[in-house]
């Protein structure tokens, strides 16, 4: 049977008494040892030493209600009991020298006696998992049993171990995180997880987030559902602002985010204020912030830091407290290496860096995606929008394919969606439309064919993967990877890769080559062709 | 040799600590294993509580049992018990632990063990719900030692809760002859006295004490004695002794911290006179405690007031660990005659 140890403060009030009539008094420290049901094997009493006349008397008079009680003395220093930080800290020490021997020993913390703050105290660390067991709380005896022993309440501070608790905190985690995914019920692992990662950092946490993943993934949209969230939570007060980088071009750059002084510059008319000062205890979102200038990025990185920047033209420094989250189509390390973002930027806003993955790489995520369009063009027109069933399946049978490159991800989605709708009879979506809409898609994405060897990288690797290759790389890569497939086997590849090198060579094994090659990119042969049948399959 | 286990359902009648400790000492004293299931069920906190616990492991001590399920709170327990083993033991087990329950429960264990042997036991003397040294010595004693029993017991130091610090020391010697009891009357009045204990107390709670039950009782103040006691902690007892011819009975009065000297008095007082009114030799509790020295020695015959539900409950004890006969019969309103024949 596993051994019983109390651990509590001294009471220096409630635990104190002279002479006999101490035993007329409730003393908290000696009845939890001289209780009818429960067996104290070890007492841990804390105190500080100038209170050890009280404890010496403690000691004794448990001595002869239990005399198989061990009291131990452990004498600390704290000068105001009151005093949170000290408090703590002397409990802190003191959980962290102990030998806690959870397999043979139950730990009872004592709350009974102490200050308030103590109570705190051991509540904190016992939360935190310094202190191991279970709080314990006790009562004085009622009147009408004078000399009895007070009751004793053992609390669990493991809230996962309270059912109805646990079961609340799920269902509200859940709704959160169907609140950052705007209740649409995706189906992708991956993004699911990253969702609930998000919402476990997004409630917690104050600094900036990184979202980054190709045009179109629904950074901009997630930031907002961050904001809402944390809105909701009552965690932030101010407001949302969103800025595209790329938009913030010259002169006017500094001021749009920084706000100027009348007379700044030539056109500065009257005071702006700028969009950081308008975030203040609000969120920045700035999308496509590789595109930031190098100036922008120094006064961002130390607006971030100090929470305090110069506006164009002033002397005077202005507060602003926001969160930021970055949002990026690139890869910012690549960028740094360029010498087009600063690494300390990066670093700063590195802290949370989540890839939100392309369209292609969540496919089943699109017919919920379909849903949640339609739904919301039925709610924002007041017409009830569906498919027939018909062209529902036709539609999603292309959105699948391999055919459909989604090059601009849910933004793409949506504005098919959305073209749809506006060219539906009535409410329904008929075959005929849906032939048209995809007729409309095949064509822009043919436009913007300059993209296509990234998607034929992309069948083979994902968004992750690909930002850790060379943009020089890129083409060349998606061109053996393209050879591999009209090809029949790995040496007929190579042959043809080689065409030109192998003529200079004595030996030759261009499958050989090829094989190394693709290794550097973690491919092979297989990888390369499973995909192609994957893809064509769908 | 496999011994069958006894098995006791620890919730029959009022399922008390009465139910544990007699099992427990028959299973000691005939060997046979005993399994306690149901410890207390149905009571606000079911299971062994500390002053079961301490009886019932000395017991295993004295018996070198093997035991299963000794622990706090726990709702069975087996208990295999070995040779008894005369010797001198020392059970130091807190104010919660209640002597006398020890010692009620040792006393006819170390009996029929074949040496002599001495016990101290130190916690509280003088519990509300236990019965007091002062019954323990002055009535049980007496009529233990005349059934055969060659115990005697002194009280070294006063324990009262919530302090405790006393201690009590038994000297029992292994029985010889045993005697039927033979208690149909109580014989002539041969005195009464009044003793009040105090231990860091004044003496005017005493003297109320006495001058309440002086008032109402014909006991001559002249009978009355003051103790002063030392100790840990504060406390009062008061105990008025009735001796007759072939019995002594002790009521007792404990005082409490808000309770008046008078009340305690008046409660000693009105079991005083409910004893002298009724013609029986016996109260209820002692009835309990002498059954099992009977059953296990030469049986016998005895009056009391009132058929308990805990005299009920030791009777069926009895019945499972030996053959006895144990006959009942109602020959007043509040008095039965009960008679043991081995």
């Amino acid at each position: 049977m596993k051994k019983n140890i109390a651990i509590g403060f001294l009471g220096i009030n409630l635990d104190n008494g002279k002479g006999a009539k101490r035993w007329e008094r409730w003393r908290p420290s000696v009845d939890l040892c001289n209780q009818d049901d429960m067996h104290i094997d070890r007492f841990e009493l804390i105190f500080d030493s100038k209170y050890m006349t009280i404890a010496e008397q403690v000691r004794a008079d448990i001595k002869l209600v239990s005399p198989q009680t061990q009291v131990v003395f452990n004498e600390i220093d704290i000068d105001n009991p009151w005093d949170l930080g000290e408090v703590y800290e002397a409990l802190f020490d003191f959980a962290a020298l102990y030998h806690f021997d959870t397999d043979k020993e139950n730990y009872l913390l004592h709350i009974t006696t102490g200050t308030h703050v103590a109570q705190i105290c051991l509540f904190l660390l016992n939360e935190a998992h310094y202190l191991p067991g279970k709080i314990l709380q006790l009562s004085p005896p009622k009147r009408s049993k004078p000399g009895s022993s007070g009751a004793v309440s053992i609390i669990d501070l493991d809230l996962s171990k309270y059912d109805a608790i646990a079961d609340r905190f799920e269902r509200e985690r859940k709704s959160d995180t169907a609140f950052l995914k705007s209740g649409i019920h995706t189906r992708n692992a991956k993004f699911n997880g990253l969702i609930d990662e998000i919402e476990h950092v997004a409630i917690r946490t104050k600094s900036p987030v990184l979202l980054s993943g190709p045009t179109g993934a629904g950074k901009s949209h997630l930031a907002r559902r961050i904001y809402a969230l944390k809105k909701r939570r009552r965690q932030i007060e101010g407001e949302f602002v969103e800025i595209n980088c790329a938009t913030l071009r010259g002169e006017t750059a500094m001021s749009t985010l920084f706000g100027h002084k009348r007379g700044a510059y030539a056109g500065a008319t009257k005071d702006r204020a700028g969009l950081l000062r308008a975030a203040n205890n609000g969120m920045v979102f700035l999308d496509e912030v590789e595109e930031l200038g190098l100036d922008e990025q120094a006064m961002i990185l130390r607006a971030l830091e100090e929470q305090k920047f110069y506006p164009v033209g002033s002397d005077v420094q202005v507060k602003s407290s926001f969160q930021l989250i970055a949002g990026t189509t690139v890869d910012l390390v690549h960028a740094v290496a360029e010498g087009k973002f600063r690494e300390d930027l990066l670093a700063r806003v590195n802290m949370w860096s989540y890839t939100l993955p392309g369209l292609s790489d969540r496919r089943e995520d699109i017919e919920p995606n379909l849903n949640f369009e339609l739904n919301k063009y039925s709610v924002a027109n007041h017409r009830k929008m569906s498919f027939n069933k018909e062209a529902r399946t036709a539609y999603l049978k292309f959105a699948l394919s391999s055919e459909a490159k989604w090059t601009a991800n849910f933004r793409d989605l949506a504005a098919s969606i959305t073209r749809l709708c506006t060219f539906a009879d009535g409410s329904r979506i008929g075959i005929v439309s849906v032939e048209k809409e995809i007729a409309r898609l095949k064509q822009s994405w043919r436009l913007s064919s300059d993209h296509d060897f990234e998607h034929i990288l992309l069948s083979v690797m994902s968004q992750e993967l690909l930002a850790h290759i060379d943009p020089f790389e890129r083409p060349a890569l998606a061109n053996v990877i393209d050879m591999c497939r009209a090809s029949q086997s790995l040496s007929q590849a190579g042959r043809r890769l080689y065409a030109v090198s192998r003529l200079g060579r004595k030996s030759t094994n261009d499958a050989d080559r090829l094989k190394k090659y693709l290794a550097k990119f973690g491919l092979n042969w297989q990888a390369v062709n499973s995909n192609t049948a994957l893809n064509s399959g769908q | 040799m496999i011994k069958h286990e006894i098995i006791i359902d620890g919730s029959i009648g009022e399922g008390g600590g009465q139910v544990l400790r007699t099992s427990i000492s028959l299973s000691a004293i005939t060997g046979k294993p005993v399994r306690i299931e149901n410890i207390r069920a149905g009571r606000k906190k079911p299971g062994l509580m500390r002053q079961h616990l301490t009886s019932i492991k000395a017991a295993a001590e004295i018996c070198a049992a093997e035991t299963h399920g000794l622990e706090l709170r726990s709702n069975a327990i087996s208990f295999m018990p070995g040779e008894i083993e005369g010797g001198d033991y020392r059970f130091d087990i807190g104010s919660a632990g209640g002597t006398v329950l020890v010692a009620q429960t040792i006393l006819p264990i170390l009996s029929h063990a074949k040496t002599p042997s001495t016990a101290t036991i130190l916690g509280g003397t003088h519990n509300m719900w236990a019965p007091t040294f002062d019954y323990l010595e002055r009535a049980f004693l007496p009529l233990f030692n005349r059934m055969g029993g060659r115990t005697s017991a002194q009280l070294i130091k006063y324990g009262f809760v919530p302090a405790g610090g006393g201690e009590i020391a038994l000297a029992v010697k292994p029985i010889q002859e045993k005697q039927a009891l033979d208690l149909q009357e109580r014989g002539e009045k041969t005195g009464a006295n009044i003793i009040a204990v105090l231990a860091n107390l004044k003496r005017d709670i005493a003297n109320r004490e006495i001058k309440a039950i002086t008032k109402r009782m014909d006991i001559d103040k002249s009978q009355a004695e003051i103790l002063h006691v030392d100790g840990p902690g504060p406390g009062n007892a008061v105990s008025v002794f009735m001796d007759y011819e072939h019995v002594t009975e002790v009521f007792i009065g404990l005082g409490q911290h808000g309770v008046r000297a008078e009340a305690v008095a008046n409660s000693v007082v009105v079991a005083a006179r409910d004893y002298i009114l009724s013609e029986a030799c016996v109260g209820p509790h002692m009835a309990d405690q002498l059954l099992l020295p009977m059953a296990l020695l030469a049986g016998g015959v005895f009056t009391t007031s009132d058929m308990t539900e805990h005299t009920r409950t030791n009777i069926e004890i009895i019945k499972h660990f030996l053959s006895v006969k144990i006959s009942t019969k109602q020959l007043a309103r509040k008095l039965w005659e009960i008679r043991v024949e081995v």
